[in-house]
């Protein structure tokens, strides 16, 4: 028969309307919905960075120094090829109330700049008033704007005085918003502003100071910007500088927007993977009412082929109207909701209809509906007609045809590698695609042992006498069970969250938990050579201090590894991308051993060697005899790696990747960095006292940094359990289509029952036990997988030890039961209320 | 004679029809005594099964009343008449009615288990060897034939010894032979419990097994 033929027959089947398909389009209206959402969103934001690039880069282009301001040479260059430029000097400082009131530090992020920041956008302060005007210099005292938590925290008002090293300047505003600040800078303590002229006198900026030297320029209409960052990375990247441009003015944030995005679809695709197992359910539940069709067109002549394409058709039309109904919600939802919340956001976004997300949550709607209905279908069409006429379900073990098998394979497969495509992370995709297949195949397992355990112990002499009990578990253990449904459908969603929920916990746990008995109270920075001595002293002399550890600290770049370009060498490893700090010792430093090579003499006074971490080394194929070249304050320095280190980092003490021999880099300028031990009630008089006695210091509490940490693991995490959350909601859609689908079964039941003598009572709770062992069993299994894949996670990825979150396990295990509950009890009301005899008397 | 286990006074029975009304059952009245059999006749659509539904309290009557055993089964609510039946009666269907969810074992359990009959698989086990499925005692409905199926239908009804027995067209849905062999258990298990029996069959043959035969017509006794 022909194509033409199927098509009839299936328009024909489709007059019946769509009752029974109404699951099979929310699951394929939820799954594309949630990947086009997730897609159009990443869109607007990439819009959003790239339309607002040279405002939230500050310039069209910026060059960055660590450590010193721009060279004679570099400053020349800037000049000559900008019509305007900025320098802005970024470092984190401590601020303190004035003199007269009692001191409250506060660690801040501060931004000194000159008279022409902002070249793009504006600062908008409280009162309002023009940057500029607000840091000018008034009786004598120049001005200071702050972020309002650093103003909550200090408890100052505007007109007090704050004292910064030792400058006194006056409170003239809040900052409400600054054009630049959003995306840089994203770091320890909220912001201040102030004019570099200011800080002349203050002794916050001598030599070995961690500040970061930025320029930023406004380049001619016609700039050919390309150019000029090839022109300026081939004068002065071996000099330190970095570069960035209004072509990738927010790197961090696009990059962290691509990974989030990417990793949430990822996220959609296993909630598309629970849509699959409600699509098949619902194909399954069409072609079992089918069977009188399908017998019937066989007994007169149709193929398998005419009978399979005549469904797959019904199926097909029926996945795109799900597919464009998920589109139009996917798409639709965030560009009418992103100009309401566009004032509220962090960044820019550019609402609008962006066709890539679209297409490709299309695509993976259109094969996760064929995936999953072709596995029923090709089932059904090949019963004889005299076994379909018998029983529907007496093949139900049978595995389709190999073609069709092959088929559902390579359906698969192209699923999957479009998923790689599009992701941009393809490792990450496939791990991700076999992390689902396990999770599924892993979850079907659990399906099946939890019917066969719920089969034996309803048979078991422990149930006798306990009719609703042996009635729930005699239904998740018997024929026609939902088992399979509800643990795949429930487990995949409840699995990421129970992944997601244990590794929050057990970061959480490692970085707090672990504080109390051994972390550090404070690391501090930018002491100066001749304030080592009286700070160490200040610091012994008070009780509670346990101890106090320092070190030389210099900041630098690796530029060249053997004579080549770092980054040539070794790629875009973390140790040669950006700045590192730099220590030198004559002895092995604590916290670390040497692991290969042998350590130099104390009174080592040969050429330049160093000692480079054991692990990083590995990572970057790093070896005794190397030779490293790092830029230190504008000036290349070579080193030849004489030994390798291991290093502990558990008790969140200090460690550098590279120790040079002192001979090397004592005569630089450099500045100390201590670590302070102390009991946790003397750290406030600490702070106090360092603010006092060493202004230019910057004492970093641990706490805070812990706090800062914290937050971006919530925020993280919060991020993907929406994802898991959609995932959840489409399980929790396809458990309805099971309650639905299983309602008239338990109709009858429920009137058998009546008949047999149970109250509705015993009825209602048999239901209701077994919804409850089948979610708890859903739940058991996805904290089990959950659990394994946090455990991985900690024990491979982040190499500290795992402990099982109780709390989070038993929120999964209820979670999933009472899901199951409420999902089963919305149907039970018809099998209760209805009269027996209304049931029996039409089941013939 | 003692007081009838069964009495029906006036019993009408209408159903909501999409044109209105339906008169099913036109005032039956009827008392039926303790240990008696009786055979309900008639052509399909006459109200035979809706009688049989209304005995059991399976359905409600829209006038008149029903005693059995004493009891008014019209003043009862469902959960009431559900111990009342769980107590005293069983039903037969045409279509078996077993819960295909449960083993043959467990169908025939479960109204002795309802009961809080502490040895309700041990009595069960008996009664499926009564009627001679011993062996298909772990078999789902799906795995047996009908007539087997109809077997276990037979020993559920009887297990809790109920003191009134319902049976809807029986062996409608079985061949002749197997139809012959379900009667000649299901009379032997009524002589051998004595229970009341209430038959509702097509076939004169089969109803004339029994003590006495009405037969109905349009809804009323003819």
């Amino acid at each position: 028969m022909s194509l033409g033929y199927s098509a009839t027959i299936a328009r024909r089947e489709l007059r019946g309307g769509l009752n029974g398909f109404r699951i099979f389009l929310l699951c394929l209206l939820l799954g594309v919905a949630a990947i086009a959402g997730i897609g159009t969103v990443r869109s607007a934001i990439d819009a959003g960075l790239a339309s607002e690039a040279a405002s939230l880069l500050g310039g069209d282009a910026e060059m960055n120094f660590t450590h010193r301001k721009a060279s004679v040479d570099e400053r020349a260059w800037i000049e000559a090829n900008s019509v305007a430029n900025s320098e802005i000097l970024t470092f984190r400082s401590m601020l303190q109330a004035g003199p007269e009131s009692a001191p409250t530090p506060g660690l801040s992020q501060v931004k000194a700049i000159d008279e022409n920041y902002p070249l793009f956008g504006e600062v908008t302060l409280v009162p309002a008033m023009p940057l500029q005007a607000a840091l000018a210099v008034q009786n004598g005292t120049p001005g200071v704007v702050l972020h309002p938590a650093l103003i909550e925290r200090m408890e100052v008002e505007i007109g007090d005085t704050i004292r910064m090293g030792s400058q006194n300047f006056e409170l003239r505003a809040a900052i409400l918003s600054e054009p630049d600040g959003s995306l840089s800078d994203i770091g320890l303590g909220p912001r201040t502003i102030v004019h570099t002229e200011a800080l002349t006198s203050s002794g916050l900026l001598g030599a070995g100071t961690l500040f970061e030297a930025k320029y930023r320029l406004r380049l001619p209409v016609n700039a050919d910007v390309t150019a000029l960052a090839a022109d300026a990375l081939a004068d002065f990247e071996s000099s330190g500088m970095r570069w960035l441009d209004r072509r990738n003015g927010a790197p961090g944030i696009s990059t962290a927007v691509d990974r989030l995005s990417s990793f949430l679809v990822l996220v959609g695709l296993a909630g598309m993977a629970v849509g699959g197992v409600g699509v098949s359910a619902a194909v399954r539940a069409y072609l079992a009412r089918k069977v009188n069709t399908i017998a019937t067109l066989k007994s007169l002549g149709a193929s398998r082929g005419t009978i399979f394409t005549t469904y797959l058709m019904q199926i097909g039309a029926l996945a795109l109207l799900g597919i464009a109904l998920g589109l139009l919600l996917g798409g639709g939802l965030p560009a009418a909701l992103i100009p309401l919340l566009q004032d509220q956001l962090p960044i820019p976004i550019e609402s609008g209809l962006y066709p890539q997300p679209l297409f490709e949550a299309a695509l993976y709607g259109l094969l996760t509906a064929l995936i999953f209905s072709i596995w029923p279908l090709a089932r059904a069409v090949d019963i004889s007609p005299a076994g379909l006429f018998r029983e529907s379900s007496g093949n139900a073990s049978r595995l389709p045809r190999w073609p069709y098998l092959v088929l559902v394979l390579a359906l698969t497969a192209a699923l999957i590698a479009l998923a790689a495509l599009f992701s941009g992370v393809p490792t990450l995709t496939l791990w991700s695609a076999a992390g689902i297949l396990a999770a599924l195949v892993t979850l079907a397992l659990a399906a099946m042992l939890t019917k066969a355990l719920a089969r034996r112990l309803a048979r078991s002499a422990l149930m006798q006498g306990r009719p609703a009990l042996r009635l729930a578990l005699g239904a998740i253990g018997g024929p026609s069970s939902e088992a399979a449904s509800v643990v795949l459908s429930l487990g995949l969603g409840l699995t990421v969250l129970a992944a997601i929920g244990q590794i929050d916990s057990n970061m959480r746990a490692t970085i707090t938990q672990q504080l109390p008995a051994r972390a550090p109270a404070f690391f501090v920075m930018d002491i100066q050579q001749n304030q080592i001595d009286p700070f160490t002293e200040a610091m012994v002399a008070d009780a509670a201090v346990v101890k106090v550890e320092s070190t030389p600290m210099l900041r630098g770049i690796i530029t060249k590894i053997n004579g080549v370009d770092a980054k040539e060498a070794v790629g875009n490893h973390w140790v040669v991308n950006g700045d590192r700090g730099i220590t030198y010792s004559a002895t092995v430093p604590q916290n670390s051993s040497v692991s290969e090579g042998e350590w130099w003499p104390e009174d080592y006074n040969g050429p330049p060697i160093m000692s480079f971490s054991e692990e990083e080394a590995a990572e970057i194929g790093l070896k005794i005899g190397d030779e490293i070249t790092v830029n230190i304050l504008g000036r290349d320095l070579t080193a030849t790696i004489s030994n390798l280190r291991a290093l502990e980092f558990s008790d969140m003490s200090l460690n550098f990747v590279m120790v040079w021999s002192p001979n090397a880099l004592s005569g630089a300028p450099h500045t100390f960095l201590s670590t302070v031990y102390a009991e946790a009630e003397g750290e406030g008089r600490l702070l106090s006292t360092m603010a006092r006695e060493f202004p230019n210091i910057t004492a970093v509490p641990v706490r805070d940094a812990v706090t800062h940490i914290s937050g971006i693991l919530g925020s993280l995490s919060s991020a993907i359990r929406w994802g898991a959350g959609a995932t959840l909601l489409t399980g929790f859609v396809v458990l309805v289509g099971a309650a639905a689908a299983g309602a008239e079964a338990r109709v009858f039941e429920a009137a058998i029952l009546k008949t047999l003598g149970a109250t509705r009572r015993r009825i209602l709770l048999s239901f209701a036990l077994r919804a409850f062992f089948l979610g708890a069993a859903a739940g058991f299994v996805a904290l089990v997988a959950g659990s394994a894949a946090a455990w991985a996670v900690m024990h491979f990825v982040m190499e500290t030890e795992f402990a099982l979150n109780w709390g989070a396990a038993i929120a999964i295990i209820s979670g999933g039961a009472l899901a199951n509950l409420l999902a089963s009890l919305a149907f039970a009301w018809r099998p209760l209320a209805t009269k027996p005899a209304q049931i029996l008397r039409n089941q013939v | 004679m003692g007081s009838p286990v069964l009495s029906l006074n006036n019993v009408q029975f209408t159903l909501q029809g999409n044109a209105g009304p339906v008169p099913i059952l036109k005032g039956i009245s009827l008392n039926v005594e303790a240990g008696e059999s009786i055979g309900l006749t008639g052509p399909s659509g006459s109200g035979k099964s809706s009688l049989l539904m209304l005995m059991g309290g399976l359905e409600s009557v829209t006038g008149g009343s029903i005693t059995a055993l004493g009891q008014d089964l019209t003043k009862m609510n469902e959960d009431a008449l559900a111990r009342f039946r769980r107590n005293n009666m069983g039903v037969v269907f045409q279509s078996f009615h077993l819960i295909p969810t449960m083993t043959a074992l467990e169908n025939v359990a479960t109204p002795l288990e309802l009961a809080g009959d502490r040895d309700a698989f041990k009595k069960a086990k008996a009664e499926l060897e009564a009627v001679g499925l011993k062996d298909r005692a772990d078999h789902y409905p799906a795995q047996l034939s009908g007539g087997e199926q109809q077997r276990v239908a037979l020993a559920r009804a009887a297990a809790p010894r109920p003191k009134i027995l319902l049976a809807d067209e029986p062996t409608g849905n079985l061949d002749t032979s197997t139809g012959e062999s379900i009667m000649d258990l299901l009379f032997n298990l009524r002589d051998r419990h004595g229970a009341t029996l209430i038959l509702v069959t097509h076939a004169p043959e089969l109803a004339a097994r029994c003590d006495r035969t009405l037969e109905l017509r349009d809804g009323a006794i003819a």
